[in-house]
C-alpha cells in the first residue's frame, strides 16, 4: 500500500456504477461435482445425473451459489470482467459475499455475467493503515431462455 | 450433514450446525473448483511473505460452508431465499470450523413459509469470523 494518505483519485470515482464486459460462464458436470466434493456436500442430485432426474430435476443441479466457470481463453483476454481502474492497493483480500439464488442452475447451462462496481471506499485498516473497499453487483442470466438465475454481491478488500 | 426441517418444527432461538475440516488439500480442491488461485490459500511462504500469518481459509469457500448447511436445512422441497456473509477475521487452515445457521425469525410472506436466520462460521475458541444473514423458505408439514 502507499505510505501517503490515500483518497480516491477520479479514475476511481468515475469507475463506480460502471458494468464491466459480459462473461460467459459455463456449467459443467466435471464443474458441479467437483464445486459439490470441495463444499463436502452429500446431496446426489449433485454428482449423479440419474438421481437428479429421479427427483425432478432435467440434468445434474448446480449446488446454490455455483453458476459454473468462466471460459479460459488466453488468446482472447480483451475484455474486462469488471471496471478497472490504477491503484496503490495491490494485495486483495476477500471481503464478504451475498447470494440471491432465482432459478436452479444445471449442467449445461450457459450463463452470462455482468458486474457492476456499486460502490469504491477508503476507509482505515488497523491491520494495514488503509483499505480500499470494492463492492460489486454481478448478475447471472441463462443464455438459453433469458432467466436471471442469481444476484450477488462481493466486497473486495484491497490493502 | 444437516437434515432438512419443516417450517412447522423450527423454532426461533434454534441452532443448526455443521463441522468442516481446513486441510491444505481441502483448499486446493476448493481453488480447483472455484478458479481462486490465489497462494495465499495454499503457500506457506507466499503468504507470510504477504503479511499473514500462515496459508488461510477462502473467504468464499467459508461463504459456500453456509449455503451448504442452508440447503440442507431447506433440502428438496425448500429454497434459500438469500444469503450473506462478512469475512470479519481470518480463519488460518488446519483448524476445525464449526458453520452456523440460528434461527433468528418464523413468518410469512405472500404465501410463503419463511426462517430468517442468523449465520456464520466459528472458530474453536467460540470467535465468530464470518457472520452473515439468510432467509430460507421451508416446506410446510
Amino acid at each position: 500500500m502507499a505510505d501517503e494518505v490515500m483518497e480516491l483519485t477520479p479514475e476511481m470515482k468515475a469507475a463506480i456504477g460502471k458494468s464491466g464486459d459480459p462473461t460467459t460462464y459455463e456449467v459443467t458436470t466435471l464443474g458441479i461435482r467437483t464445486f459439490a466434493r470441495a463444499v463436502g456436500y452429500k446431496d446426489p442430485i449433485y454428482f449423479d445425473d440419474e438421481e437428479a432426474k429421479k427427483q425432478g430435476h432435467p440434468a445434474l443441479a448446480a449446488p446454490p451459489g455455483y453458476f459454473g466457470m468462466p471460459v479460459y481463453n488466453p488468446f482472447r483476454q480483451n475484455t474486462a470482467r469488471r471496471p478497472e481502474f490504477d491503484s496503490p492497493f495491490k494485495r486483495n483480500l476477500n471481503g464478504g459475499t451475498a447470494v440471491e439464488p432465482l432459478a436452479r442452475v444445471y449442467a449445461g447451462d450457459i450463463l452470462e455475467a455482468v458486474t457492476t462496481l456499486a460502490n469504491l471506499e477508503i476507509l482505515p485498516s488497523r491491520a494495514y493503515g488503509q483499505m480500499l473497499v470494492r463492492t460489486s453487483e454481478t448478475v447471472y442470466t441463462r443464455k438459453s431462455d433469458g432467466a436471471v438465475v442469481a444476484k450477488t454481491r462481493g466486497t473486495g478488500l484491497s490493502y | 450433514m444437516a437434515d432438512a426441517v419443516t417450517w412447522d418444527e423450527v423454532q426461533e432461538g434454534q441452532e443448526f450446525t455443521n463441522q468442516e475440516e481446513t486441510s491444505s488439500q481441502r483448499l486446493v480442491v476448493w481453488a480447483a473448483a472455484s478458479g481462486d488461485f490465489y497462494q495465499i490459500h495454499y503457500d506457506d511462504n507466499f503468504a507470510k511473505g504477504n503479511r499473514l500469518p500462515d496459508i488461510i481459509v477462502h473467504g468464499a469457500l467459508k461463504g459456500m460452508w453456509v449455503g451448504k448447511l442452508l440447503d440442507e436445512l431447506a433440502g428438496p422441497d425448500g429454497w434459500i431465499k438469500r444469503w450473506d456473509v462478512s469475512y470479519r477475521s481470518m480463519d488460518v487452515a488446519r483448524e476445525d470450523i464449526t458453520v452456523f445457521a440460528r434461527a433468528t425469525k418464523k413468518y410469512e410472506d405472500n404465501g410463503e413459509a419463511l426462517v430468517d436466520f442468523e449465520v456464520g462460521t466459528r472458530k474453536a475458541d467460540g470467535s465468530v469470523t464470518t457472520p452473515g444473514t439468510a432467509t430460507v423458505r421451508l416446506p410446510r408439514r
